[in-house]
């Protein structure tokens, strides 16, 4: 294939100049008269660039119209690195994919610190099972870490709660309370509510409030009550401690 | 109870047991734990134990069961049984499970197990 | 019915990773932290693992208990995706389960050493479970749980 063939043959696959452009690197090199491995290395960047560009299909198309105008064109040694190329495209692809899942897991059930030793989690979007799991251990390894006396967890955000997605909820509160935290569920809507009882998911066994303010002033009491008995208890036993008449020491 | 017969040292804290349980929890320690800790609750008179299983890496059902057998023996002889140090992985699993821990205090770590052993 | 199990059982025994005997109690403690072990190698969460060995560990008990001996067969393979997949399946030549729909259903209320808890319990930390029984024969219980892409 001589210069002139080339060139119009790259304009006439490419769609606009920077097409061409690459097109005619393209062929430049592929009519070099390389074979074997070789070929195959110095096309690798131009094909690459050319997949970026056009996308499988267009590329694929574009090709079958070189093939089928240039029958010397070396098909037999491509097909290999096309093959490797639109693999690497799609790990590529599956590699953006899985850190926008990470993000998306993040951002739909961050843990928030509300209160000192109270943390909240806000659920958001359907409990479906892989992602809830990872949702509940972390809630579990925070909670844990940070020795947090109460956990909140909103539903709000949970458009529906079937008996599945209530297995796993009163799971994850069980699993929380074996951590020695506290549970006050919130967010549930009047459809929400219908839907529950009807399937006769129960959740007794955690407190429950109104909304986020409730929820909030629920914990800080439980907390002041906590406090309270500590203290109860200590100045209980220092003054078992002192002789009679003695003040008690301060604690 | 002499020194080696105790399958897990034990630390007398006022009038409380505590109990780290630094081993691998086998049906055969586990049953032996239990033997030693009703020994040792007559013995010492403790009104509370502590079993602190921060160490703890697999609790499955018949340890489970063990242990929610000790509480309650315990629990006859007028003593409480307070758990801390549960770790997530094994809640979750507990949780996921179906197991309930019966007969015990759930604290967060020490300071939340002595503060239980007191109230009322 | 019981398509894997059956696969499990057709394979010899060098295709597992791990085969544990279970003829003594310290066997179960053996078999719990093998494969413990290799979930933590083949990069499986902390949470997992902790589900997978004790999986195994419930397992292994029910074979020492009633069928006395038995064993245990770990194997790791890589999906089509390349997430790694852990399989076991635990085998006995004990006296068989009669009715095994009953022992699966979480009727129990009481903690009993019974087959129950075990069972059912399992089910529900793995992603996929079989049980193979014939009384008199004997038991073929599997499961499998690949790693999460979260």
């Amino acid at each position: 294939m001589d210069k002139m063939q080339l060139e119009m043959l790259a304009k006439e696959l490419g769609r606009n100049e920077q097409e061409e452009k690459l097109w005619h690197k393209f062929l430049l090199i592929a009519f070099l008269g390389a074979t074997g491995n070789n070929l195959r290395e110095t096309l690798r960047e131009p094909l690459s660039g050319l997949l970026q560009e056009l996308g499988e299909t267009t590329l694929g198309e574009k090709l079958k119209l070189v093939i089928e105008r240039v029958p010397s064109f070396p098909t037999n040694e491509l097909l290999p690195l096309v093959l490797e190329l639109c693999g690497k495209l799609t790990h590529d692809r599956e590699q953006v994919i899985h850190r926008l899942e990470d993000m998306l897991s993040e951002l739909a059930a961050p843990i928030i610190r509300i209160w000192s030793e109270v943390l909240l989690l806000p659920l958001i979007g359907s409990l479906d099972t892989d992602r809830a799991q990872a949702i509940a251990e972390r809630l579990l390894e925070r909670a844990s870490s940070t020795r947090a006396k109460m956990v909140v967890v909103d539903v709000t955000g949970v458009p529906m709660i079937d008996t599945a997605a209530g297995g796993f909820l009163i799971e994850m509160f069980s699993a929380v309370k074996l951590l020695g935290a506290e549970v006050i569920l919130t967010g549930i809507k009047p459809e929400i509510a219908h839907t529950l009882v009807k399937l006769g998911v129960d959740f007794r066994m955690v407190a429950i409030a109104r909304d986020l303010e409730d929820a909030l002033r629920k914990a800080i009491a439980m907390l002041e009550e906590e406090k309270r008995q500590r203290k109860q208890i200590a100045l209980g036993h220092s003054s078992s401690l002192t002789r009679e008449g003695g003040e008690p020491d301060d604690i | 109870m002499t020194f080696k017969e105790k399958v897990v040292p034990t630390i007398r804290i006022a009038d409380c047991l505590l109990v780290p349980i630094q081993i691998d929890l086998d049906d055969k320690t586990v049953e032996k734990l239990q033997a030693q800790l009703l020994a040792e609750i007559q013995e010492q008179r403790v009104r509370a134990i502590i079993l602190d299983v921060r160490m703890v890496e697999v609790i499955d059902s018949y340890i489970s069961y063990t242990l929610s057998e000790t509480a309650a023996m315990a629990h006859l002889m007028g003593c409480r049984t307070v758990i801390c140090g549960i770790q997530p992985p094994v809640a979750l699993t507990l949780a996921q499970m179906g197991i309930e821990l019966q007969g015990f205090l759930v604290a967060r770590d020490l300071e939340h197990a002595l503060a239980l052993v007191w109230s009322p | 019915m019981a398509r894997k199990v059956r696969e499990l059982l057709a394979m010899p025994a060098d295709d597992f990773d791990v085969v544990v005997r279970i003829a003594r109690e310290e066997d179960i403690a053996i078999a719990r932290q093998t494969a413990k072990q290799l979930a933590q190698e083949s990069g499986f969460s902390l949470a997992d693992v902790t589900k997978i060995a004790t999986a195994v560990s419930e397992l292994a008990r029910n074979i020492y208990r009633y069928a006395q001996t038995g064993k245990i067969m770990i194997r790791k393979r890589l999906e089509e995706n390349g997430g790694p997949i852990i399989q076991a399946v635990a085998i006995d030549q004990g006296p068989g389960i009669e009715d095994v729909e009953l022992v699966l259903t979480k009727g129990y209320t009481t903690y009993e050493r019974s087959l129950g808890i075990g069972l059912s319990g399992i089910k529900r930390l793995v992603d996929y479970f079989e049980i193979v029984s014939e009384v008199g024969k004997g038991t073929a219980v599997m499961f499998e749980k690949r790693r999460r892409k979260f």
